[in-house]
């Protein structure tokens, strides 16, 4: 079975980057081997309307648009650009950053999307996840 | 935990939270998943100083069983130290972390400097339930803080019964017993419950013996110190309740510890005196045939099965039906134990089953012929079978809804008054 990993590095070595500084994700494949597929842009200026209903739907008075949180954070955008970032990757199983804010995260919850925020080279992260995701998949005992 | 579906008797190894907890001023720091201790913390009387909302934990997630939780486990007791002021840190580890191979004991070793003890205990589920994690608890504490002693303090006795909250009990047994024990001469010391804590931990290898007042928990403790500590311990295999049972222990502490028998039977004499007084102003309660049941079943773990039908048998002359023990007893000690129920005063012998199925045990319930009604002393889970049985029910094991318990006891004499007190509490209210 097929899926995709994204993950925020500005170097293509290491995993260096926050969830909000990316501004184009790695997208790698994995099926028996472990392989890139190329680089997909975030366009964080032009903001999806439809998706903005849907926030606010989801946190209905805690952060509107016109109080406290705005949407003016300066990390990922505010929750419009959460979710222009969000959707630009909603096809991979799991989402590799150096550091993911919580309202990114609970967003990537919502869509079953696993965030894993750790600092190592990329290869190493995507090893270690493949052979976890591998061993559930199949089934077999996570035991050392 | 086998095949354990539902009528659950214990919790995880990982319950042992709770014998820390027993421990005054000692702190669990889990490393587990976020809610262990929310499931594993249901019992009451668990506020307190510390209690069980407030242990730190790791709240390890599924990137932790990616790539390793023991950074999370390190700035957790790194934390758990500055902010929170206790005598002993005893991190305690759940299956998670233990199933993808951290080295938890390898980051808690990094705390050997520290002023406060920091300890480990591997308390995963799947290693047993918490009548093992209790013994896992009490082995880090011998490994890993206390050191042999040249010292020896005369008379100075360790005692270990209960495993605390699981032992609705556990406070005013371990209290009673201490007071026995110091009438003949001793100086008992206990390591949980009020004002005990790490300066009795510290007496520990002081003692001149171990006494173990318990079937099989804690017997590999009392093996463990004698060969790392150096001090000899004595396993009375039943928690002595009534005239009979407590008289006979007193006698064997007393030969063991070389105590001067007139001394003992001084101390003796004076608790069956009026021990029996009592049961004399009221035989005619126990002889009014209607009142009380021909025939009762225990449903509880090994220590209160074996303790409760050997004073109901020996003391009450009642007759025992099967008794079930359902704490998941280790094979190696079930023969022992179910040979402790043949030795019941007027060559009464006792079947007894070890049986986690609490389906299994009802059926068994149902199907016995017990001469009229039933008494049965269990978990509250029995409390309905009781009742479709017309039955007389007794709430002493876990599960517990029953009963509210602060310090009150069952064992020794006065504890195996307050037992029959509450026996024929519930039967005499069938006559009402």
């Amino acid at each position: 079975m097929s899926y995709k990993i994204a993950v925020g590095s500005s170097d293509g070595v290491n995993v260096n980057l926050k969830f909000g500084e990316v501004s184009k994700f790695l997208i790698y494949d994995i099926d028996d081997d472990i392989r890139f597929v190329g680089a997909r842009k975030v366009d964080k200026r032009s903001l999806d309307n439809t998706n903005k209903a849907d926030v606010s739907a989801n946190c209905n008075s805690g952060c509107s648009s016109d109080n406290s949180c705005g949407n003016k954070g300066n990390g990922c955008g505010g929750e419009e650009g959460v979710l222009k970032l969000i959707s630009t990757i909603n096809d991979c199983r799991c989402v590799v950053c150096k550091k993911v804010g919580f309202q990114a995260q609970k967003q990537f919850e919502k869509r079953a999307i696993t965030v894993f925020d750790v600092e190592m080279p990329i290869n190493d992260a995507l090893d270690k996840i493949a052979s976890y995701y591998k061993k559930i998949d199949h089934h077999q005992s996570l035991r050392k | 935990m086998a095949k354990l579906l539902d009528k659950q008797r214990y919790k995880c190894a990982l319950g042992a939270m709770q014998t820390v907890q027993a421990i005054d001023r000692a702190l669990p720091i889990l490393h587990s998943g976020p809610g262990c201790a929310q499931k594993l913390s249901e019992s009451i009387g668990s506020s307190g100083y510390f209690s069980p909302n407030i242990f730190p934990c790791t709240s390890i997630n599924e990137k932790d069983v990616v790539f390793g939780g023991v950074k999370k486990l390190n700035s957790t007791i790194e934390n758990a130290l500055k902010v929170i002021d206790a005598d002993l840190y005893v991190v305690l580890t759940g299956c998670i972390p233990e199933i993808v191979g951290d080295d938890s004991g390898e980051v808690v070793s990094r705390y050997a400097d520290n002023d406060k003890p920091v300890v480990y205990a591997p308390t995963a589920g799947f290693k047993g339930n918490n009548y093992k994690g209790h013994e896992q608890v009490v082995d880090a504490i011998i490994d890993q803080y206390l050191k042999k002693s040249d010292k020896r303090t005369k008379g100075l006795v360790n005692i270990w019964a209960d495993v605390p909250y699981q032992d609705l009990f556990w406070l005013g047994n371990l209290r009673e017993l201490e007071k026995l024990i110091s009438e003949i001469g001793l100086t008992p010391n206990t390591i949980f419950g009020y004002q005990r804590g790490i300066q009795n931990i510290n007496k520990i290898p002081e003692a001149e013996f171990n006494l173990l007042v318990s079937p099989w928990v804690g017997l590999s403790n009392m093996k463990k110190m004698e060969k790392k500590l150096g001090i000899p311990y004595l396993h009375y295999k039943t928690l002595p309740i009534g005239a009979t049972e407590t008289s006979k222990f007193l006698r064997e502490v007393g030969r063991f510890a070389e105590i001067d028998s007139e001394l003992v039977e001084s101390v003796i004499k004076k608790h069956e005196n009026y021990y029996y007084y009592l049961i004399e102003r009221y035989a005619d309660l126990f002889l009014e045939n209607r009142v009380i049941n021909k025939q009762f079943s225990l449903v509880s773990d090994a220590h209160y099965a074996l303790a409760i039908t050997k004073f109901l048998a020996n003391d009450l002359g009642l007759v025992p039906a099967k008794q079930f023990i359902v704490d998941d007893t280790p094979k190696k000690y079930q023969e022992e134990i179910s040979n402790e129920f043949k030795k019941l005063n007027y060559g009464i012998e006792a079947d007894v089953a070890f049986e986690t199925d609490g389906f299994k045990i009802h059926e068994e319930i149902k199907n016995h012929d017990y001469h009229g009604y039933p008494l049965i002393l269990g978990g509250y889970y029995e409390k309905e079978v009781t009742e479709q049985l017309k039955g007389n029910f007794l709430n002493i094991s876990y599960p517990v809804q029953d009963k509210v318990v602060f310090d009150d006891f069952y064992v020794g004499y006065t504890g195996g008054i307050r037992l029959i007190e509450d026996i024929y509490t519930v039967a005499v209210q069938r006559f009402n």
